[in-house]
């Protein structure tokens, strides 16, 4: 079963749109709970993003294309 | 769930990188401090000092106001005496207001003191450009830097190296100046060239100054980088393997002291080089990597030596005329191919 990445709601307040800077593991790589798997950049402030579980990530959300808080960016499968 | 988990796998931005390593001897040295504009709070405008006010508070973690001459020249005098700061010039095209500080006061001081009063600090600086901020933001310099007698220069093209770089620099009695590259340091405003990202070990390591690396293994030509244009060199290498052109790739790391044992070794071997630097061409880097194969690899050259370097005019600010004026894999590829007398 797979666990969806979402982007929290409340990550920043501004209801502007967000990217993905840099995904810090592959497409299929496994990750444990609690990785740093990416980091997330609105206007010029850096967010973070962790692994809700373990498995195997799949991409979905390639870096530079924006997207809104509460978005699902990945899977955890 | 069956995953086998790579959990030797670690995979950190340069910022973050860099932002462990200045951790990690704060942790256990009290001498280390950090200051710098907007290195406290905000943590970097780079993101290299993330985490770092929150650890260690407001008086090992100082912002300052917006005078590098103020700031800069304190951190020299607390080196004078005994303290490790590690100071932040926000963009290297800043360095003007700051500069006596730097070569005449930071770079001469061990030496006209016989020793007696050397100059531990660490100057870190961004560099580069590509992401159309104009000429006062987007410039290299690393020639400028690596001319001046006294200055250890380092220039990390990925995480790994950025952490055992910092750690080295921290250690190193010397003053050092650490040149990061905006469009490495993973911050999305900036690009982010994903070569730059790799695994960091969690524990300490020192990477040494002076080193060079070989980041890739050839025989038939050798392409020289540094920062930015060794990934762009990488790709230049991935394209000629097409052609069935083996070109071997050198990361400098470190330009003062310049590893010219490593150079020569693959000039010798391969009888061809080319030398990427995405500073100024004239004067700098790249004629000073020519010269040296020149001086002690002449007889072993095959061909006259290339560059690919910035054209000696002030960058635009229109990413129009930015973006072509830039080393990248095609000119370097090239520059490669009219080494070996092919198109």
């Amino acid at each position: 079963m797979a666990t969806a990445v979402a982007v929290p709601q409340d990550l920043w307040e501004e209801d502007m749109p967000g990217i993905i800077s840099a995904w810090l593991f592959e497409d299929g790589d496994a990750v444990r709970q609690g990785d740093l798997i990416a980091e997330l950049m609105v206007e010029k402030t850096a967010y973070e993003l962790t692994a809700p579980e373990a498995g195997r990530l799949k991409i979905l959300v390639q870096p530079e294309v924006p997207f809104q808080r509460g978005d699902v960016v990945a899977q955890i499968e | 769930m069956n995953v086998p988990l790579n959990r030797t796998k670690r995979n950190l931005t340069i910022a973050k990188a860099m932002a462990e390593a200045i951790a990690g001897e704060m942790r256990h040295d009290p001498a280390v401090l950090v200051l710098g504009e907007d290195i406290g709070k905000l943590g970097g405008v780079f993101g290299n000092t993330r985490g770092l006010y929150e650890e260690f508070g407001a008086a090992r973690v100082k912002d300052t106001p917006i005078s590098e001459t103020a700031f800069i020249g304190a951190a020299v005098g607390m080196a004078c005496v005994g303290m490790k700061p590690v100071v932040e010039l926000m963009f290297v095209d800043f360095f003007g207001v700051c500069m006596d500080a730097i070569y005449n006061l930071a770079a001469k001081n061990c030496y006209f003191s016989g020793g007696q009063s050397p100059v531990p600090m660490v100057l870190m600086t961004s560099v580069g450009g590509g992401y159309g901020d104009a000429g006062q933001h987007s410039q290299c310099l690393y020639g400028t830097f690596a001319h001046l007698p006294g200055l250890k220069v380092v220039v990390p093209s990925n995480a790994y190296d950025a952490k055992g770089l910092m750690l080295s620099a921290i250690r190193d009695p010397n003053p050092v100046v650490y040149m990061f590259h905006k469009a490495l340091q993973g911050m999305g405003w900036l690009g982010t060239v994903k070569g730059a990202i790799n695994d960091v070990p969690e524990d300490e390591y020192l990477v040494p100054i002076g080193k060079a690396a070989i980041a890739r293994a050839g025989r038939d030509v050798t392409l020289v980088g540094l920062g930015a244009t060794v990934h762009h060199a990488l790709d230049a290498a991935a394209e000629l393997a097409k052609e069935n052109v083996e070109a071997e790739v050198i990361d400098l790391r470190s330009l003062v002291p310049l590893d010219r044992e490593t150079v020569l070794a693959s000039v010798r071997k391969t009888g061809r080089l080319v030398v990427a630097d995405d500073d100024y061409q004239s004067f700098g880097v790249s004629g000073e990597i020519i010269a040296l194969a020149s001086e002690a690899a002449f007889p072993q050259l095959k061909a006259a030596p290339r560059r690919v370097a910035f054209p000696d005019i002030p960058i635009p600010f229109s990413p129009a005329l930015e973006r072509p004026l830039l080393p990248d894999a095609a000119k370097i590829a090239a520059a490669a191919r009219a080494t070996l007398g092919t198109k």
